[in-house]
């Protein structure tokens, strides 16, 4: 760190990049000192327009600057390359999701992190929305009682017209298509809630409007435990104006049904505790929200990368809310959803 | 300086946006989906006294607008307070072509926009502009719909005012606050999730005779970072120099409007702009505001 600021730089100033930047940049102990991004376009506007210095791939700002930390917000696939050269340079990380494509780099880099004890984090950013962190909160406490069956569902109008199938997003080798880029969140969010599921059974991709990847994905979880969930993530559904997470889970004692705006509980007994009477009770965002310093695009954005600068500060727990080895659990969960739906076709044919 | 009228009537209602609840904003939706349901409110809110309009340039503004031009005679006494752009217009562009094939969609494949036309698109044609006439063309694409009203303000949408108040792009807003004044004759406006930063930043880059436009509640929703530094920012204001606008000022349905607006009232506020859907609403709400 130099006069007291982290020194951050942000690689792929694509719309996760830019965003990420303003909200960063409002941290006063924060200076964002470099920007990696091969669009000359867009290294013209930055030049123009902001302070920090521009280059043309990650490997030279590597080079040129003095760094304690980035932003990785590149297509997914140019992750492991990156990180590895960031490691090199003990540099912390907060990285997008899906993080990376392989169960086994995000093994082997989650251990290269904690290894040499620097931050690291992925952009799962339900972890940090008030009200998800609420059902969080009401599940251990054991409000529902035992968990018998979750669904976690994700809807938007991302693609609703037919796909040239071109760019970074047509593809899963590149980390396109609905699971990587949307069903990620709420799987993530289910790992977040319940744990990974023990079997992933009957899922099922399904093209709309894209050529090479696919625009709708189910699935259901199974636990040892007897608990069960779904999971339905639709990016193609045109009545959805903003994309929208919902999700529902019943226990024996009473169920909750949340979105990012509120939640309705509904339980069994009264829970003077919390507040809580017998039978439904609303919360909407104005009740659970927590103000954040700077706000962007959601609280849960500024939360999440205020925690990872807290983070960085912190002298003994550096562990966050969304590690690397968190974020390889959610793709150890892709990775058997796609294998299970490959063998569910073949059988269809 | 001209004033700025102390109610501004808002858009929210009529485009299905509720920040509380899904199924509010999509009955909402429905309701206003036929124009005439969108101008007998309207209507009402003029009926009451009403003579300031604020509209986001969205997908059914440009009809609205051409509505209010058809008819001079009812609405020719209105100022116009347009927000600018219409955000998921713009979200769902870059998700398809990147930040920078939305730029090149939006300044050349519409040849309308300018001399340009179809010849010259492509990064080249991009890097050969400058920054600022880049950010002129923009704004005059959002604003094309709104030719012919009297426009009073021309605000940014926040998402875009603090995106780039985040990236700290002092010469982006001091020429577009110039680019407002000399083109449109309006006075500059900025809505905000974070005035008193905002505030703090137009004073160190020495930008002033702009209108800031923020929520206002008690509650503090939607209030970064927090309902005490807004009230402090607010008693150092210089009314001339940032006339203050509130919004939110329920805070999505959170806080009754009398509490809302006895607490709104209390500050060093100019103008306060709000949304209803029904005349007894809209009526209660004027007399609530002081
Ligand atoms: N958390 C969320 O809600 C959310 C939302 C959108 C995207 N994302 C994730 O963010 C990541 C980026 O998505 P995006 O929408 O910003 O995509 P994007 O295509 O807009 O941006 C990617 C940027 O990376 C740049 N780039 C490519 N190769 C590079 C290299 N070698 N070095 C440096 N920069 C390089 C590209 O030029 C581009 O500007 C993805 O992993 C995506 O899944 C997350």
């Amino acid at each position: 760190m130099s006069g007291g600021k982290i020194r951050v730089g942000i690689v792929g100033a694509g719309r996760m990049g830019i965003t990420h930047y303003a909200i960063i940049n409002s941290h006063p102990d924060v200076e964002v000192t470099a920007v990696a991004e091969p669009s000359s376009v867009m290294r013209l506007f930055l030049d123009k327009s902001v302070k920090a210095a521009t280059y043309k791939d990650a490997e030279t700002m590597f080079d040129k600057q003095a760094l304690d930390a980035i932003l990785l917000c590149t297509p997914p696939a140019l992750n492991h390359g990156i990180l590895t050269a960031a490691h090199r340079k003990g540099l912390h990380a907060f990285v997008e999701k899906p993080f990376l494509l392989s169960v086994r780099e995000g093994e082997e880099l989650a251990a290269l992190f904690d290894g040499s004890r620097l931050v690291n984090q992925v952009g799962y950013v339900n972890r940090f929305n008030d009200v998800f962190v609420a059902v969080k909160r009401y599940l251990q406490a054991g409000l529902l009682g035992e968990i018998l069956r979750f669904r976690s569902e994700m809807y938007s109008s991302t693609v609703v017209r037919e796909e040239a199938g071109e760019g970074w997003r047509s593809s899963h080798a590149n980390g396109g298509g609905a699971t990587y880029e949307m069903a990620s969140h709420a799987i993530d969010l289910i790992n977040f809630l319940f744990g990974p599921p023990d079997k992933v059974a009957g899922s099922r991709l399904t093209h709309v409007f894209s050529k090479n990847v696919e625009d709708v994905v189910s699935s259901t979880f199974a636990y040892k435990s007897g608990c069960t969930g779904a999971l339905y993530v639709n990016w193609s559904d045109a009545s959805f104006r903003k994309p929208t997470n919902k999700l529902e889970v019943f226990g024996r004692r009473g169920k909750i049904l949340a979105d990012q705006h509120g939640l309705k509980l509904f339980l069994d007994h009264d829970d003077p505790e919390r507040g809580f009477k017998r039978g439904w009770n609303t919360l909407y965002i104005t009740d659970v929200f927590n103000s954040v310093p700077f706000y962007v695009r959601g609280v849960e954005f500024t939360a999440q990368l205020y925690h990872f600068i807290e983070k960085i500060k912190a002298a003994e727990d550096r562990r966050t809310m969304c590690s690397f080895a968190d974020a390889t659990a959610t793709l150890a969960v892709i990775d058997e959803i796609f294998r299970d739906a490959a063998v569910i076709e073949k059988e269809m044919v | 300086m001209s004033t700025i009228d102390q109610i501004v009537f808002g858009d929210n209602q009529f485009f299905g946006i509720n920040h509380m609840s899904q199924d509010k904003a999509q009955q909402l939706a429905e309701r206003f989906h036929d124009l005439d349901a969108i101008f007998s409110v309207y209507d009402a809110a003029i009926d009451a006294g009403l003579r300031a309009v604020m509209l986001n340039s969205n997908s059914r503004a440009a009809e609205i607008c051409d509505r209010f031009r058809s008819n001079p005679s009812r609405y020719a006494g209105l100022s116009w307070y347009p927000s600018i752009p219409y955000p998921h217009k713009y979200a769902n562009w870059v998700a398809e072509k990147g930040i920078v094939g939305t730029l090149n969609d939006v300044l050349f494949q519409k040849g309308r926009l300018s001399g340009i036309g179809k010849l010259a698109q492509g990064g080249l044609a991009l890097m050969s502009m400058d920054i600022v006439r880049m950010m002129k063309m923009l704004v005059d694409a959002e604003m094309q719909m709104f030719d012919g009203l009297n426009i009073k303000v021309v605000f940014l949408q926040n998402i875009v005012t603090d995106l780039l108040l985040g990236l700290d792009t002092a010469d982006i807003f001091r020429e577009y606050c110039e680019h407002v004044r000399r083109k449109y004759g309006a006075m500059p406006g900025l809505i905000t999730q974070n005035m008193p930063y905002l505030r703090n930043k137009l004073m160190e880059w020495g930008i002033s005779g702009v209108v800031i436009c923020s929520s206002i509640n008690k509650i503090g929703y939607l209030m970064s970072p927090g309902v005490e530094a807004y009230k402090q920012a607010l008693a150092e204001n210089d009314p001339e120099a940032f006339p203050m606008m509130a919004m939110s000022t329920l805070a999505s349905g959170a806080v009754p409007p009398k509490e809302a607006y006895d607490f709104v009232n209390s500050l060093n506020i100019q103008s306060v702009v709000f949304g209803a859907s029904s005349r007894p609403h809209i009526e209660e709400t004027i007399r609530l505001i002081k």
